[in-house]
């Protein structure tokens, strides 16, 4: 399955209203951040928390964000936090600045 | 076996454990969808929730803990359900209050319970008339 | 605090009762066999595996990167390929991996630029096959609450305190993915030798809440660490 984005896009999480399960942190939702690695393709977490082993396949990226987008307090610049997302839960970043 | 006075002692402590949301929840004819999505906040979700610090303490694996982490991988080795299944249903499904007030591998047990139940692989009071049996070896043997 | 290596259990009931949870294990353990979900030496061969799961796996990679670049290349490239070269395979016990582990392993590079610590906030994923089981506080709401957004203070608490002009990278691991985090190797360590090595690489340093030290010796390890 090709790969909608690559290493270094920068990438913005969307704000969905998940109901009974996820695996997308409700912090990360609608930051942004930057793909720093592709992983293969694989059952979304959605389809196989029910047993939906014929469900979506999606590309798996790592996405790095800033600790300071990420938490309104945060005090140290350089901090960062990695973590990963099926395709369909990024989209092309919506840069505040 | 349990007296009423058992009942009532447990009614209370069950009570007292209550999740902390400091509004009184009594079956409410109406909320509003904030309210809602508050209470919908699915409770593994927890990274960055305020909390103080504590002591972070090593413990032993107990042999009932191990056993319960081989029985839900052998499950899943076997194809009768998988990890995120188990995630789902020890995690998200139990409910606030039992998602932080039972163990870790309490909630992995709990979850395949839930499952083979679901999934029609046992019933309910062949599932229950087990545990007795079970017990009754356990107090057996202690005696 | 971890260092306090405190090992007293946490009883689920203040008596010598058997747990509940005990006696659903056994209960549906046995309802699973007599249906035919699994037998019992399917159960026996993945608990043998279990208990042959520990830090040591994970301490041996390490130290056999900090002594052969070449390896260390590999270890960081594909990590999962690099494992059976220290006798760890992940395609055990199971002969695809283990249901819970699949077998997407990292290995994170600490650098004097980049300290690397591990958590899952949304359960406890972890590397058993190369670390055993994880600490009990590893799974914690606490921990996992806390280190992703408040990692300078957690990592104070563990004994350790990381320069500001180091940047910090938490990594949540919430998806397929498992990582482990290889640290620097300390001074005072030429000459040594790789099993010398392994034994200052403690659990504890690999998830990123310590660093090695050569003035640790085996003989004063808390079992908690081996």
């Amino acid at each position: 399955m090709s790969s909608r984005y690559n290493v270094g896009d920068r990438v913005t999480i969307r704000e969905q209203f998940s109901i009974f399960y996820t695996r997308t942190q409700a912090y990360t939702r609608g930051r942004t951040g930057t793909v720093v690695q592709q992983f293969e393709s694989g059952l979304i977490p959605e389809d196989e928390a029910y047993g939906n082993e014929d469900g979506r396949v999606e590309p798996f990226y790592k996405v790095r964000f800033r600790q300071v987008d990420l938490w309104p307090e945060y005090s140290f610049p350089d901090d960062t936090l990695e973590t990963e997302f099926s395709e369909s839960w990024l989209l092309p970043a919506r840069e505040d600045t | 076996m349990s007296q009423p006075a058992d009942v009532a002692r447990l009614k209370e402590q069950i009570a007292a454990i209550e999740p902390a949301i400091r509004t009184p929840l009594d079956g409410p004819y109406d909320i509003t969808n904030d309210f809602y999505r508050t209470l919908m906040q699915i409770d593994h979700d927890l990274g960055g929730e305020p909390a103080v610090s504590v002591r972070y303490l090593e413990k032993e694996e107990e042999d009932w803990e191990l056993n319960v982490y081989v029985t839900c991988e052998t499950l899943g080795w076997r194809h009768v359900w998988n990890s995120e299944e188990r995630r789902r249903l020890g995690n998200c499904e139990l409910g606030r209050t039992m998602y932080l007030g039972i163990p870790y591998y309490g909630r992995w047990i709990l979850a395949v319970a839930m499952m083979l139940l679901d999934r029609h692989h046992i019933t309910l009071p062949e599932l229950t008339d087990k545990m007795d049996e079970v017990r009754a070896r356990y107090e057996g043997k202690a005696a | 605090m971890s260092a306090d290596h405190d090992h007293d259990h946490t009883p689920i009931t203040a008596s010598e009762e058997v747990s509940e949870f005990e006696i659903l294990e056994v209960a549906l353990r046995e309802l699973a066999i007599e249906h035919g979900l699994f037998s019992a030496e399917d159960h026996r061969r993945f608990k043998e595996w279990a208990e042959s799961r520990e830090p040591a796996g994970g301490s041996r990679l390490v130290a056999k990167a900090w002594v052969d670049p070449d390896f260390k290349a590999r270890l960081l490239s594909d990590a999962t390929a690099a494992c059976p070269e220290v006798g760890i395979d992940w395609n055990q016990p199971t002969g695809e991996g283990t249901p819970s582990d699949y077998t997407f392993f990292h290995v994170l590079e600490n650098t004097p630029e980049v300290h690397n610590v591990i958590v899952c906030t949304l359960c406890s994923c972890y590397p058993r096959p190369v670390l055993g089981m994880s600490p009990e506080w590893y799974r914690t709401p606490n921990y996992r609450r806390r280190i992703v957004r408040w990692p300078r203070e957690v990592l104070a608490e563990f004994g350790l305190s990381i320069s500001p002009g180091t940047e910090i990278r938490v990594h949540d691991s919430n998806q397929k993915s498992r990582f482990m985090v290889m640290p620097m190797r300390p001074e005072g360590t030429e000459g040594w030798t790789e099993e010398q090595l392994a034994a200052i690489v403690t659990r504890d340093t690999m998830i990123g809440v310590a660093l090695p030290d050569p003035d640790w010796t085996a003989a004063a390890a808390p079992s908690g660490a081996g």
